[in-house]
Parts: structure tokens; sequence; C-alpha cells
């Protein structure tokens, strides 16, 4: 028992501060795990590091024990109106770019799977973009951000909210000397209010705005022609004639789905005529995909086309430019229309329709070019018509581009103690002139609120996991300002929270929870009434009513016009590219966006609209200019400018503009997750903050190595014979005639294709009830792939990956084929112009089913209702099907691709649609399931299926409503109307298999009415066999 | 006899055709027992050679990868192969189509050329029909394993299940199921039947009591009574009669999986005639490959001599032609149908990214018969061998072009795509090869190769009272009537 005598003999100690007992000592006995223990810690052996593993193994499952704490609490007892299992819808939002999209969330038993498009939100009307619909994804991913992370020298520790409180009670205080935040640029009340606050808290702190893709061009441009920073709201739906100048309003814009549907309304036949679109773009768009009339055009060529616009306006049509404007004209230059048929055209277009003409810029373009828009818009009467303005919410915020560097140089000069950095991945797309990722290591102290420990958060002190739109209150304004609610639809998955919750937290506000916060902001908007009443109605809906900013009376301002005459003419004078100094256009991914999306697998997956290229970023080369390059499909070249250099893989691809290449941000990630990591090559490295979209002169140098691209479609580099065929077979795919000829014969469609008398082996099937079927309207359609996600939710449609997709093994039940039109007789390698045109492809579900005849278990069937079923469980896999499919829209499971699914990744299951094993078949179904969910309400309520009632996924979703499905039994309906259009007409008929989608051809409205591409139809008299199938 | 040489000079060549008598079936001063001798003692070889160990050894190792590759299929999914969504078929149905083909021939000769008494079948049929099970053998694996889903394969059966459900009868794919294993079953009968008098001689002959037992009873119990000869020889020609349209409707039905489908390429009603030349052409090129070196090994240059290789020539320049008049048919009907698909198809066919298959497919099959004009080539074993061996090449590529080349370009140029095997498909297919050596190594070993009796039959011996009769009339009641016994 000697222990427990006293200490008698020698004293021991391990320093002299312990000695001495001096406070640095008591302090570090204190800390229970100073900061460098793991330093001291012997290298472990192989038998150390087991059994520390092994613990951890123990240990980490004993995590899952503790039951996950529930604030939303389930029912005690079932509310009324309430079934379990049975699917419902809430209206949420989330914010793209500074602009909130409305949501309609389909939630099944609390989790929800599947995002639509909310129809009382002005930016959706009911349909959503592909990327919108793909975040749900995000929600599941189990790469996003789970914990709280603080690193110090180093190394990691895992933190909760109360440290981070805690930490921030001792950081940022005072008046916010130092503080700097840098934010995404947000739509949301709530924030701007908590960021009022922000600045009266802390008046000495800096806010900063930054994100890589941005209209700041066009505010500029709106600045200097109006003297102050206005929204720009075009109306296609008044427009008669559209001209876009590197303009791509069916995708890149906040109002893309409200600007896609009023032109596909206007482009609706009618003896009035339809609208007509000219595009000039470096690279094809979707909106390019539409035009009438397109002229590929280099990026730094565009001021030089609008300004031969705008002179041939004022010199050859008389058109008087108000006298502000008076400046600008010397900066149209000594240009000469002569011979150049689209500005001459256009410009006898516009002066015929004035007043109801419209002429959009893209936002890479400079300022001044929008300014001269603006102008031009001005003078030709189109302003309150076809175009209109609204006050900008943040008037004196400096643009991202100017934002960011000025962060840059505070943080250079050492002024910056701490950066808040909320959103955003500036490591990642702060434009590479600025060095952003050394600057940032200069900052002592660094939060990064993010999604994803990305690029940024692994370079800060502090991650913070941000709450997914899904998973948080929240509030924004559509593009016309109409106030949008978010409302959660799930619990954090991981405790993530929003901007706004963080930065009430930093300001150490009374409330801050997002619930509150919200509440509190839109109070002061229900002015008046019962708040209760007002905000149940809002959050029902989605929206608050009345909120859209109203439109102003704009004058031009003569002084800033003044200005930009100088810089104008400097555009006008730029030098053309060639193939040997080529430029090289940036813009914004059709997929990933900025990258946001890099780790989200469908969207990866998703074919680009005109590369059709899945998992990769491409240069796209016009194949002339590949041509006198030595470049072929998937060599690999390294492009250089400004000391930065970047490997891509060439995409040959026409009317693209001769010598301009254009690869999209947005790839290349590090730090994005499992998904987004190194697919494709990032090239932000080549961006600037004074020439963001635009690098002149790249050098190109061609690696030696060739890579093949994961295409859907054939790559663009084919045989001659395959390409001959394939121009043949475009006409009566894909059927297009002019308006005037439509109108002078409108069963022109009909005369395109002869075929002997159609005669069937079998008995025909009788429909007693309902029986379905479809139409596509191809006029109405502009392949922006909104279906194809909508239908890769719905129906558990897996991923497949890079690989598979090389071995064409993709699985999208619907695709949209996508085919370049050229003049006859040019080969594949030469053709430097082209038009495009989509088909969305999915099975057209044949009455006289080639499919059905060959599976020998009879695992695909007709069904009472006419649709060609897929019976899984029959399925035995010999792919017969898929091989006698005409038009190939058959998926087979070569593998178990649900296989390495994690558990939280199944939660967004559409739990109505079976997950198909490895080794079936699969294929569209016109989404039985959401028939019969109807079909057995409609039974339940003993009524009749009413038209319209049942909507597939794709259509739903299609943001031209370019899709119409319903019964063929009631000659009411609006599929039976649309099919006896007489632009209906189906794909192969002539093999007799009767299919149930059919397609409405397209018009076109070339001036002087243009040679159609369709097949000149031959004069026949009395033949039975031409013209319509009946399904 | 040297085979780098042609035989002109060697008593062994009966090929040289003289118009006052029929040549020998059999040459050599060969008696019944010197046949006997001839066939049994291959089976009765007191030590196995070492070169028929390293044949089989390697046969084995192949047929190892085969069920290695199987079991990783099965396994891992049949996304293992170069599969996709255009070309859902690819080397296992082309496998299946060229092993079905190659088995054809052994029952060609043995029933259609026994029924129409082309008495020199009787070296070589046994040999043929051999391979034409072991064909038949690998062939059956194919469609059996590239389903999605093996596990439930069996569902292709009409059996009574628990879902009330028959088979689809609309699908060529069922029709086969019931064409193969048809011929497989009857070819098999055939087979063994034909060689009960054979097994029978080996049992009479056997110094072992395991040897006896075992010939005893694969023999069946046979006594060679003319009761015995009598009932053989009806169900001899009644199985013959039977199997004859199995010849022509195996293929013709394999040709339905092709035929009765939509795609532009597969899509013709030349297609059953097609098939079945095709086959007889295959199946006949690899019983030359087969017999060449192993008439060689085992000494039975008397028995199957140089007369039947240059008759099966004949037979190959024939059927080649008949096949190259199927090519040039199906170019005249592409173009004459003014269907702009099937156009397309084949001027895809010749000229479009498969254009290679195609080639290699034309010289072999149509091209390189054409020396067998000349009896120079059809005598010289070499050029016969490497000649043999080159048509199996090109009749391989013609269902490769059939099966691959139609279904990358189908109807939608949008979904138009280029099918490359895997290399589990490649191994598969060796394994397949292993396969067939191995069981047809097996068979030279312990089976009699020769129809000892039949050959009996067509020997002078048989004949004597009547020798302008040779080589004519019905051989088996010859036997009956001339021999008694054997």
């Amino acid at each position: 028992m000697s222990s427990l005598k006293p200490e008698k003999g020698m004293q021991y100690w391990r320093s002299l501060d312990e000695l001495a007992q001096t406070p640095e000592f008591q302090e570090a006995v204190q800390r229970e795990f100073p900061n460098d223990e793991w330093d001291r810690l012997p290298p472990a052996t192989r038998r150390q590091f087991l059994k520390v593993m092994g613990a951890s193994f123990a240990f980490a499952g004993l995590t899952s024990c503790r039951w996950p704490k529930e604030e939303i609490v389930p029912f005690a007892s079932r509310p009324d109106g309430r079934v379990p299992g049975v699917p419902e819808q809430y209206a949420t939002a989330m914010e793209i770019g500074g602009s909130a999209i409305g949501l309609l969330v389909t939630s099944v038993d609390g989790r929800p799977i599947k995002n639509e498009g909310n129809p009382l939100h002005p930016d959706s009307l009911g349909a959503l973009p592909a990327t919108a619909q793909a975040d749900i994804l995000q929600l599941y991913d189990p790469d996003r951000s789970q914990r709280l992370v603080y690193r110090q020298s180093g190394q990691e520790f895992v933190k909760s909210w109360d440290d981070f409180a805690a930490w921030t009670g001792e950081n940022i205080a005072g008046t916010g000397a130092g503080v700097a935040v840098l934010a995404e640029p947000s739509s949301s009340p709530s924030v701007a209010r908590l960021r009022a606050r922000f600045a009266e808290v802390m008046p000495d702190g800096s806010w900063y705005e930054y994100q890589p893709i941005s209209r700041d061009a066009e505010r500029a441009g709106i600045t200097i022609a109006y003297g102050r920073p206005l929204r720009v709201h075009a109306h296609l739906d008044h427009a008669e004639v559209i001209a876009c100048f590197d303009a791509d309003p069916f995708f890149d814009h906040p109002a893309a789905i409200p600007m896609s549907r009023q032109f596909a309304e206007s482009r609706q036949p009618s003896t009035q005529g339809i609208s007509r679109l000219w595009v000039a773009e470096p690279a094809f768009t979707i909106t390019g995909g539409r035009a009438d009339h397109r002229q590929a055009v280099a990026g730094s060529a565009i001021p030089r086309l609008l300004a031969k616009l705008a002179r041939e306006l004022v010199a050859n049509h008389n058109l008087a430019l108000s006298e502000q404007a008076a400046n600008l004209e010397p900066a149209f230059g000594p240009v000469s229309s002569e011979g150049d048929a689209f500005v001459t055209g256009l410009a006898v277009d516009l002066m015929s329709h004035r007043g109801s003409g419209v002429i959009l810029v893209g936002p890479s373009q400079a300022p001044e070019v929008h300014a001269l828009a603006a102008v031009l818009n001005q003078a030709l009467g189109g302003v309150g018509n076809t175009v209109s303005y609204t006050e900008a919410s943040d008037p004196e915020r400096p643009s991202h581009m100017q934002a960011i560097a000025d962060l840059a140089a505070s943080v250079a000069s050492g002024e910056i103690e701490t950066l808040l950095i909320l959103g955003g991945n500036p490591v990642y797309d702060a434009p590479a002139d600025l060095g952003f990722t050394d600057l940032l290591a200069k900052v002592p102290n660094t939060v990064h609120l993010g999604l994803y420990e990305d690029e940024t958060s692994q370079r800060c002190s502090w991650h913070l996991p941000r709450a997914h739109s899904l998973e948080a209150w929240g509030d924004g304004r559509a593009w016309d300002g109409t106030l949008t609610l978010q409302q959660p639809l799930i619990e954090p998955l991981y405790g993530g929270r929003t901007v706004a919750e963080v930065v009430a937290a930093v300001l150490a506000e009374s409330t801050s929870n997002g619930y509150d916060i919200v509440r509190e902001t839109v109070a002061p908007v229900f002015d008046g009434g019962d708040f209760e009443k007002s905000w149940e109605r809002s959050l029902h809906d989605g929206v608050v009513k009345g909120t859209a900013q109203p439109l102003v009376a704009v004058e031009l301002d003569g002084s800033g016009l003044a200005g930009a005459g100088a810089p104008l003419a400097e555009l006008v004078a730029a030098a053309e590219p060639t193939a040997e100094r080529p430029e090289l256009v940036l813009t914004a991914d059709r997929k990933v966006y900025d990258g946001r999306w890099a780790n989200n697998a469908w969207q990866q997956e998703l074919p680009d609209a005109i590369t059709k290229t899945t998992w990769d970023n491409v240069l796209q080369v016009a194949p002339p200019t590949a041509r006198d390059l030595g470049l072929s499909e998937g060599d690999v070249v390294e492009i250089s400018a400004a000391g930065s250099s970047v490997e891509l893989p060439v995409s040959l691809v026409p009317g693209q503009a001769a010598g301009t290449l254009t690869a999209s941000l947005g790839y290349g990630r590090t730090a994005a997750g499992t998904v987004g990591n190194s697919v494709g090559s990032d090239v932000y490295r080549l961006r600037t903050t004074s020439s963001p979209w635009l690098v002149p002169e790249v050098d190109l140098r061609a690696t030696g190595r060739n890579t093949i691209l994961a295409n859907t479609q054939d790559h663009f580099a084919i045989d001659a014979i395959g390409f001959g065929a394939r121009n043949s077979r475009i006409s009566t795919l894909v059927r297009e005639v002019s308006i005037d000829r439509y109108l002078a014969d409108p069963e022109v469609i009909h005369h395109m294709d002869h075929h002997p008398p159609l005669v069937s082996l079998w008995k025909d099937k009788q429909y007693e009830g309902e029986q379905w079927g479809m139409a596509i309207d191809l006029n109405a359609c502009n392949g922006c792939n909104a279906c194809v996600v909508a239908c890769q939710a719905e129906n558990n449609v897996p991923v497949v990956g890079r690989e598979q997709v090389i071995n064409q093994r993709e699985m999208h039940w619907l695709r949209i084929d996508r085919y370049f039109k050229t003049e006859p007789g040019v080969g594949p390698l030469d053709v430097d112009d082209a038009e495009i045109a989509f088909q969305p492809m999915t099975c057209i579900q044949c009455e006289n089913a080639p499919c059905e005849q060959v599976c020998p278990v009879a695992a695909t069937q007709h069904t009472e209702d006419g649709i060609n079923a897929m019976v899984y469980n029959r399925c035995i896999g010999t792919r017969y099907c898929s091989n006698n499919c005409p038009v190939k829209v058959r998926r087979f499971n070569f593998f178990n691709y649900h296989k390495n699914l994690e558990e939280v990744e199944k939660l967004q299951f559409n739990p109505e649609v079976t997950v198909r094993s490895r080794g079936v078949m699969e294929k569209c179904t016109y989404c039985v399931q959401r028939i019969q969910n109807v079909r057995i309400a409609a039974r339940n309520d003993n009524r009749p299926l009413r038209d319209g009632e049942i909507v597939p996924a794709c259509a739903q979703t299609c943001p031209t409503r370019a899709i119409a499905f319903g019964d063929l039994n009631d000659p009411a309906s609006e599929v039976s109307r649309l099919r006896e259009d007489n632009r209906a007409y189906a794909t192969l008929v002539e093999l007799n298999i009767r299919p149930r989608t059919q397609y409405l051809a397209r018009l076109t409205n070339k001036v002087g009415g243009g040679k159609s591409s369709g097949r000149a139809p031959a004069h026949h008299g009395e033949d039975p066999t031409h013209g319509k199938e009946t399904g | 006899m040297s085979t780098s040489t042609p035989a002109s000079s060697s008593y062994l060549n009966n090929t040289t055709d003289d118009p006052t008598r029929r040549a020998p079936l059999i040459v050599g001063d060969n008696d019944f027992h010197s046949v006997t001798n001839a066939v049994c003692g291959i089976v009765e070889m007191p030590k196995t050679p070492p070169a028929w160990w390293i044949a089989f050894f390697i046969s084995v190792s192949l047929t190892g990868v085969l069920f290695a590759m199987i079991t990783y299929l099965i396994t891992t999914g049949v996304g293992v192969w170069g599969l996709q969504t255009p070309v859902a078929w690819g080397w296992a149905i082309v496998n299946f189509v060229f092993w079905v083909g190659i088995g054809h021939a052994g029952t060609l000769i043995s029933a259609i050329l026994f029924l129409l008494r082309q008495r020199w079948r009787t070296s070589i049929n046994r040999f043929a029909e051999g391979m034409t099970i072991f064909a038949v053998v690998c062939a059956g694996i194919f469609p059996g394993i590239h389903v999605g889903r093996v596990w439930v394969a069996y569902w292709l059966a009409p059996i009574p299940n628990q879902m009330s459900m028959w088979p689809n009868f609309r699908s060529p794919l069922l029709w086969d199921v019931f064409a193969v294993g048809t011929y497989a079953t009857v070819s098999l009968l055939f087979w063994y039947m034909g060689m009960i008098p054979d097994l029978a001689s080996i049992r009479d002959r056997a110094k072992s009591k395991v040897r006896w037992f075992i010939y005893g009873i694969l023999s069946l119990g046979w006594r060679s009574s003319n009761r015995h000869w009598h009932r053989f020889e009806m169900a001899y020609l009644l199985l013959a009669a039977l199997a004859t349209p199995l010849v022509l409707s195996v293929h013709s039905v394999v040709s339905f999986d092709f035929a009765v489908s939509i795609i532009p390429g597969w899509h013709t009603t030349i297609f059953p005639p097609y098939f079945v030349a095709g086959a007889i052409f295959s199946g006949f090129a690899m019983v030359v490959t087969l017999v060449i070196p192993t008439r060689k090994f085992f000494h039975l240059e008397e028995i199957i001599t140089l007369r039947h290789l240059e008759s099966m020539s004949k037979i190959m320049l024939a059927t080649g032609m008949m096949v190259g008049l199927a090519y040039s048919t199906e170019f005249f009907i592409a173009w004459y149908s003014g269907n702009s698909y099937e156009a397309f198809a084949f001027l895809n066919r010749a000229f479009g990214p498969y254009a290679w298959a195609y080639w290699i497919m034309v010289s072999c099959n149509v091209l390189v018969p054409q020396i067998f004009w000349v009896k120079k080539f059809r005598t010289n074993l070499i050029v016969l061998w490497i000649a043999s061996i080159l048509i199996n090449v090109g009749m391989w590529f013609e269902r490769f072009v059939i099966v691959v080349s139609s279904l990358s370009r189908d109807f939608l140029p949008s979904s138009w795509g280029y099918y490359r095997p895997s290399i589990v498909d490649v191994m598969t297919f060796v394994g397949s090869f292993g396969l067939f050596m191995t069981l047809f190594l097996l068979f030279v070993r312990f089976l009699p190769i020769v129809g000892m009796a039949e050959v009996k039959g067509v020997m002078p011996q048989a004949h004597l009272k009547d020798v302008a009769a040779q080589g004519h009339g019905d051989y088996h009641g010859d036997i009956l009537t001339e021999k008694g016994e054997v």
C-alpha cells in the first residue's frame, strides 16, 4: 500500500514548465487534446494500425445505434386525407444563378423523390430545365458534406455548430473590421435583409458577391444605354422577328422556360404566319437549332455583325436612332453589308415588323454590344412590346468580376482577417488571373459554407455543411421579381444550414432559424390581412401573388452612350480569328452549368443537346477548321493562353464558326465527389477578369493522343456511305416544311412518303375503353433535354457511367435524336454550316409491335389499353426485342446497375416503378404508374377519366409543351385532335408498325419561303397508301 | 504417303476416273478383317500416343477457359461481352450459327447421301456424325448462356408453370429451341444407332473385362443375327428419312431468327436455302479439316481415300458457289426491291465500317473454293486442308457480317453503332473449340471413327458376284444377301 503514502522520494518532472507550474503548462493540461498530439505519436506498426482500424470499425457501427433526432415527429394518428404510400406534392423553390425557380416536389412518405415545375411560378410554368430536375440527386448524394470541419496546421477536427458559434463569437465581433463575406448572388429577400443587418452591425466589414456565370454584361450595357441598371425582359409571344446575337434564350437565361414556351406558341401554324428566328452565334446552341436563319459567327465578330445591322438599318432603311445614340453611329464603322444576306435580310425583316421585332444579345458579349442592341430595340419600337424593363434589385452592386477582383485586392493588401465564403466555389471558378487559391492562403480565418467539401472547403479553416434547398426554409425572387417561397420537404440529412441561417448566427441575431427568418422577411409583403392565412396560401402556391416588379418606362441616356462609341468601335474593328490563331469561346455548360452539378450522375450522363457527349467537356471545332489544323474527332489538344494550358478532346461540330473553338466550363473538378472528380478539363484556368468569355488568339497544339468520347449518338466523323444515307433519311424521319408551302398545301407532310398497301399478319386488337397515344410536336421541341431527366427521375433509370456509354449501353428510355442537316454533296469533313433537327425518341408503342412478336417467352405484351408493356418478371433477356425494334429504344440491363448504390441514394427511387434487375430489358411505359394512379382515383370517384388528367413525366416537364398524351378512343382528346392535324405523321410507316406516338412536322419560316428540306412530293393521284396512319 | 505432293503415282490415289470401271471406294489390299483391324486398332491401342495426350491437354485447357468464361459471364452479366444497344446479339449468336452450320455435314452425309445411295459416304459418315454431335453441343451452349437471366432460361420450354403461361409461339427463337433440340436428339440417336454393330465388334475383340463390360453395355446386346441386321437396316433407313428433313429444317429455322425480323439485311426470303447451303459448305469444310490429320495419324488412308476428299471438295465447290450466288442475289434484290433501307444495308456491308469482314467472307467463301475447279488442288492435301480452314473462317465471318453489320446500322441513323467484341467474347469462342476438340479426341480414342460395317458393305468383297454393281444399289441390302454376317 505504499502507493497511497505521500510522495517522499525524488520529485519527477517532465519539463521546467511543470516544475514551475507556469500558466502555459496549466493551460496545456487543461486542453484535453493538444493540437500536435497526433504528431507526437510514434509511427504506427502494421499490427497497431490493424488494431486501431478494427476498433474504429467496431465503434463506427455503434453510431448507427443512435436514433436520429427528429424534429418533424411521426404522426401519432393519421391526419385526414393522408394515405401512407400515396405521393404528395409540395411547392418550393431553388435558386440558380441568383434567380429563384419554383418547384413542385413529389414526396412519398416524407422523402422527396422528384422535382417538377411549379405551374404558378412565372419562370417555371410547370416545367423545369434538366439541371433543376437533377438537383434532387444532390440531396441524396453520399458525397455531400456531412460534417463541420475545422482545420488547423494541417489537421482536421470534426466540430459542431455550437463550436462554430463559439468560434465566431471570438473571431467575428466588433465593427467587423477585417471581416469579409463572399457570397453567391442571391435573389432571396431574407439574405438581402441579413446582408443589410450585417452592414449595420459590422459597418467595417465588407460583402462581395461573385458567381462565374452571370448577366452582368447585359446589366452594364443597359446601364450605358439607360443610365441605370435595369433588368431586361423579352416577350417572345409578342415578337414576330427575333434576332439573337450570341444569345441563347432557350437555355442560358433565368426565364428560359417562359421564353421557350412563348416562342413555341408563336410557331404554331396560323394564317397570319409564324414568328421568324435569326441567330448569329459562334457555336450551336439549342436556340440556334431552332433558327430559321442562322449564321456561324466568331464570338469576337458578333459586335461587327450587329454594327453592320445597325448601319444597314440606318443607312438603307432610314431607321432613325434617337439623338442620344447619335454618338454611336460612327462606331458602326465603314462596314458594308453588301453580300451579307443575313444582315440585309434581317434588316428588311426588322423594318417590316417594326414594333414586333426584338434583338437579343447574349451574356458573353461586351456591355457596349448590349447597349447597341438596346438602342436598336428602342429605335425599332420594340420597347414596351417585345422588350420591357424592370428595376434591378440591387442597383449599387459592382459586377461579379469586379467584386472578386476587389476582394482579391483587399486580401492581397492584408486587410482581410476573416473571410466567410457562403456558397460558391471560388477556388475552382474564380478567374485564373487573380490567383485566388494563393490569396486564400493569406487569410488567417476562412470559412466556407458548401454542399460539398469542395476545392474551396479544402483550403478553408472552417467547412460548414450547407442545407440542400429541399431541406431548408428560404425565399427568392423570380426573374420578373415574383416572391417565391422555399419550404423544406425533409429535415436536413446532415445537419446543414442555409446562407441566411449562417449569417444570422454570425451576427448573433435573435432569430437564426430559417423558418423564422423567412417569416420575418415576408411579413411586410403581406400588407394587411391575416398573416397566417396569407402565409399558408403563399406556401401552398409557392409564390406570393402580385409581387412581380412593375415595368418601368425608360429613356436613353445620352451621356452613357456617348462614352460607349469608342469602345464599340474598337470591338467592331476586332480582327477575325483564323484557324492558325483561333479564339476560344467559353460557355456555361448545358449540364453541369458552372460546375455545381459536376457530381450529379444524371447530369454527367445526360447527352449534351448539340454534341451528344456525356461525361466530358469537349473542344468544339468546325470540321473545316479541324481539317486545316489536321485534327480529327477525339484528338486531344492542348490550348494555351496567358501562360496556362488545358487539354481537351476535339469534337467536330458543323455550324461552329470558323476559327472559333468552344469549350464549356464546369468540368475538371478535383474535389467534386466520386462522380465528378477528374471528369473533363477545367477551362476556368484560361479565364480572366477582363475577358471572361472570349480568349483571343489561343495556341493550339496536338498532343498526339486520341480519346474516345462517350457520345450517345454517332460521332460526327463518319464514313461517306453512312453520312449519305443519314442525310437522305432525315427528311422523312424529321419532317419539315416551310410555313408558306404548308399553308398552300396542308397535305404536304403526308405526301412525303409512299409505301405499298400494308397488311398485317394478325387480327387487330379491339379497344373497348381507353387506348393511349402520344403526339410530339417537333415544331415546338428545342432539344433542351428536360424530358430526358424527367424520365430518368420518374422511372428509376440507372446511370451506367462513362465506360458503359462508350460501349453504347446508356439506359435513357427517352433520348433526343439530333440530326445535322447539310447541303447535299458536301462530304462529312467539309461541312461548314448545318441546321439541326431534334426528335425526341422513346418507345413509340407500336400497335403492331415487332418486339412483341419475337419475344420467345412473351415478356412484352400489349395491355388492354394499347400499351406495349414490358413484363420484367417474365423477361429472360434474349434481347431479340431490341434487335427487332426499328427505333432502338429498348434498353438492356447488361449488369446490375444498382449494385453499388448506397442506402441514401436509394431514397430517391420512385416506389411506384420497379427497379430492374440485371439481365432484363426495359423501356418507356408511357408512365404506366401515372396512368394507373389517375385511373384508380377516377374509379374511386366513379367518374370517367378526363383528358389531360394523365401526364407522363416527359410531357409534364416539357418547357414548350411539345408532348401531348391521351386517349385515342376519345375523339375530343387533345392527342386525337393533334393526330388529326395535317402535320401529324408516323415514323417508318412502311414497316406497318403503326406507332401510337406520332410526330407533328416542323415548320420553317425562311425569308421568301426558303427551300424546304423535305423530300419533294411526287404528284400522285388516288393513292390510298399515303398519309396518316391510324393507331 | 507424302502429303506434300499429289499422290498421283501412289496406289492410294483412286481419283482417276476410268470409264470402264468404277473407282474402288477402299484402296489397298484390304479385306474385312484388315478394315476391322485398322479401325478397332485405334480404340485398342495399348498405349495412348503422346501426341494425343498433348492435343487432349490443350483441348481440355481450352475447355476450362470456356467454362471459366461462362462462370464469369453468369456471375457478372452479359455486359462482359461487347454487346450494346443496336447490336444486342454478337459473337454468341455468331458462334451459335457457326457451330450449328458445322453440325450439318454429319447428318447430311449419313442421311441424305444414304438416301441418295452415295456409297462413298460410308468411310466418312461416322466421323462426320460425331463431329456433328460435338458441333451441336458447342452450338447449344451459346443460346443458353447468352440470355440475360440464365437461371430462368428454362422458361423457353413449354413446361407447365404456376403462371399458366405458354411461351410465345410466334417467336422464331422458340422455333429454334425446338428445331435445334430435335436435330440434336435425332443426330445423336442416328449416330449412336449406326455405331451399335461396330461397338459390338469392339466388345467381341475386348481383351479386358472392363472394356468388354463397357462396350457390351454400349452395344445393347448386339449379336449380329439376321434379325438384328434386318431391324437395324430398317431403323437406319427410317432414321435417315427422319433426319433428312431435319438437315434442311434446322438451319432454315435458325435463319428464321433473322429472316422473320424486320431488320434490313435480315428480312430476306432467301435466307433458308442460303443458310442450308452455307451450313453444308462449312460442315464439309470442317470434316475435311479434321479428317486429313486424323487419317494420316491413324493410318486410315486406305479407307478414307483421296477420292473421298476429292468428292468433298467438289461438294464444297458446289455449295460455295451456291453461297456466292446467294450473296449476289441479296445485292440484286436490295437494288431491285427499291427498298432504300435494304439497299443501304447491303451497300454498308460491302463498303461501310464492316467492309473488312465482308471481304474476308467473300474471299474465303467464294474465291477460295474456286481452286477446286483444278484437280491438282482437289487432290493436294495441304491445299485442301488450308482451303477448308479458310472456308470455315469465311463462314464464321458470314454469320458475323449478317448478325453484326445488319444490326449496327438499321433504320434510325441516331441509333447506329459499332460493335467490338470483348476479350471474354474471344476467349469463349476459343474455348468452344477446346470443348469441340476434347469431345472429338475422346471420340477418336474410344469409339470406332469409321463405320466398319458399312464400309465392308461397299468393299469389292461384298459384291463378288456383281463387280459392275460396285458403287450402286442398296448396299445394306447387298450386305444382307451377299454376306450374311460380318
